[in-house]
């Protein structure tokens, strides 16, 4: 979009600052993630083929944004002083999956979570044989899950309890960031990992709000933070040669895959312009035709949906 | 964990999706493989440059279709300031705003054309043409005209009859060149405002 500067304006754009984060907003974040994946499931959107999928996704986000409002129910254990200083001076993730101690009630989270969903009426009964699976799981083996997913290791992780036990972590994280000071996250010198947990990112999204209208941040896959990269930067490999831009022809030009010729690699990226509802785990996910084309072009993901995962 | 592994994980396709989360829920990926048999990817580009009419030197976000591996031609649709640019963020000018328009105005200069003195229109002529007779000209220009010494004696060599406007996107590097080009030859009036 164009915008044309009326006199006096130029003085106030110049000392506009780049804003760097962006923290969730824990009363939104997952219900507009559910609101999105029913969207994207209607007739003529993008996710129609796989909108029973989708729809089941929609349910699981709005579990979420419940089992969110009722984390607080035992005090949430947030990073002190001591741990920013670490995290500053040793330029790490301030709550980083790898080294932050998580509590129980991402557990809680999670059998929360649960219970939700098999409340549902008419939930397929592969579904329901898969949540109970879950519930049957010890704290331990939740655990060994856990740390599994977060790492991102695709040969031990069960692809079929994967995306509750993701989504019971998510809302911990989303938790964890919603509260943080902003000033207590500093840059890494990793510009691809969340400043706040170290995870990949799922997306990135060019927003159109005026304070951030053309900015491209990156969506944690986790925790929702939003953090700038600058536009036409792969954010796998960061280089800014054969970068290109490849969508669905007569799709929607709210969804594009930023690729790369240098590593080959890609990750969606999401135009607020085209689309203002766009969200970014829920138009990755629900843009599956675009992932099974550029795979045939090639490509491959710079890193998994974290509410869908693949056995190699 | 080896590459192959992490290469095949990242990779979506029918077969990987067969033991996806979404198969083990018990939901098909059939629908899904077969509309993409219909479907056609569409390549663009985005490209960072300066906008080239005045010294503010703008950053630019120039978006065009079409592969330039592929052989076919690239065409810009549309240009918006570079959000991330210091400079600018974002912003234009109204004359920076329709540079789409100048990108492909009809009117755009193409190759080098000559008005003869006295003459009402413009012929075309070749590249080697126009570089030859500005090479002469400047040649009779500054042979005549060139001051190696000033009234007092002092050694200046200056060439005042002859000026060159250079391009504001110029690069450092352009610009180096630029001047190491026109102040060997003595010239002291060179600008760099494409606008005036």
């Amino acid at each position: 979009m164009q915008r044309i500067l009326e006199p006096g304006q130029i003085e106030t754009f110049a000392q506009r600052d780049i804003p760097r984060l962006r923290l969730p907003d824990r009363a939104r974040v997952f219900s507009a993630r559910a609101e999105r994946l029913r969207r994207q499931s209607e007739a003529g959107a993008i996710g129609h083929a796989i909108r029973d999928y989708l729809h089941l996704m929609a349910h699981l986000a709005d579990a979420q944004q419940a089992a969110l409002e009722s984390i607080e129910s035992r005090p949430l254990e947030l990073p002190g002083d001591e741990d920013i200083a670490h995290a500053q001076a040793f330029h790490m993730p301030l709550v980083s999956v790898a080294s932050w101690q998580r509590q129980a009630q991402w557990q809680q989270a999670l059998a929360s979570i649960c219970s939700s969903l098999t409340a549902l009426p008419n939930l397929p009964a592969q579904v329901l044989l898969v949540t109970d699976h879950v519930c049957a799981l010890t704290a331990q083996q939740l655990e060994a899950q856990a740390d599994n997913l977060l790492a991102v290791q695709p040969l031990q992780v069960d692809t079929a309890t994967a995306p509750f036990i993701m989504a019971a972590l998510q809302v911990y994280w989303v938790a964890l960031a919603s509260r943080t000071n902003i000033d207590a996250i500093h840059e890494l010198d990793v510009p691809g990992v969340c400043p706040t947990c170290g995870t990949l990112p799922v997306a990135s999204i060019v927003r159109a709000d005026s304070r951030h209208q053309g900015l491209r941040y990156l969506h944690c896959a986790l925790c929702a933070t939003e953090w700038h990269m600058v536009r036409v930067k792969c954010s796998h490999c960061q280089t800014t040669q054969g970068i290109s831009y490849q969508s669905i022809e007569d799709g929607p030009r709210s969804i594009r895959a930023e690729c790369c010729d240098t590593c080959r690699t890609y990750r969606k990226i999401l135009y607020q312009e085209d689309d203002v509802a766009v969200e970014p785990v829920a138009d990755d996910l629900a843009s599956l035709s675009l992932d099974l084309l550029l795979s045939e072009a090639g490509y491959r993901r710079a890193s998994p949906n974290p509410l869908l995962w693949q056995q190699p | 964990m080896s590459d192959m592994t992490r290469r095949q994980f990242l990779a979506i396709t029918g077969s990987t999706l067969a033991g996806s989360s979404l198969a083990l829920l018990g939901f098909s990926p059939g629908q899904a493989l077969a509309e993409v048999r219909q479907f056609k990817l569409s390549r663009a580009t985005e490209t960072r440059n300066t906008c080239p009419y005045c010294s503010v030197s703008c950053g630019l976000l120039m978006y065009s279709l079409g592969d330039k591996a592929k052989n076919a031609t690239q065409s810009i649709f549309h240009i918006e300031g570079d959000p991330d640019h210091p400079v600018n963020r974002g912003t234009l000018c109204p004359k920076g705003a329709g540079l789409i328009d100048f990108v492909h105005s009809p009117n755009r200069l193409k190759y080098p054309e000559y008005r003869a003195p006295g003459s009402d229109r413009w012929q075309r002529i070749s590249w080697d043409e126009a570089m030859e007779r500005v090479a002469r000209l400047m040649k009779q220009d500054r042979d005549a005209n060139f001051i190696a010494k000033n009234a007092d004696g002092q050694t200046v060599n200056r060439w005042l009859t002859t000026g060159m406007l250079a391009a504001s996107a110029s690069s450092n590097e352009a610009g180096y060149i630029t001047h190491k080009v026109i102040r060997s030859l003595g010239v002291l009036a060179f600008d760099n405002q494409a606008r005036v």
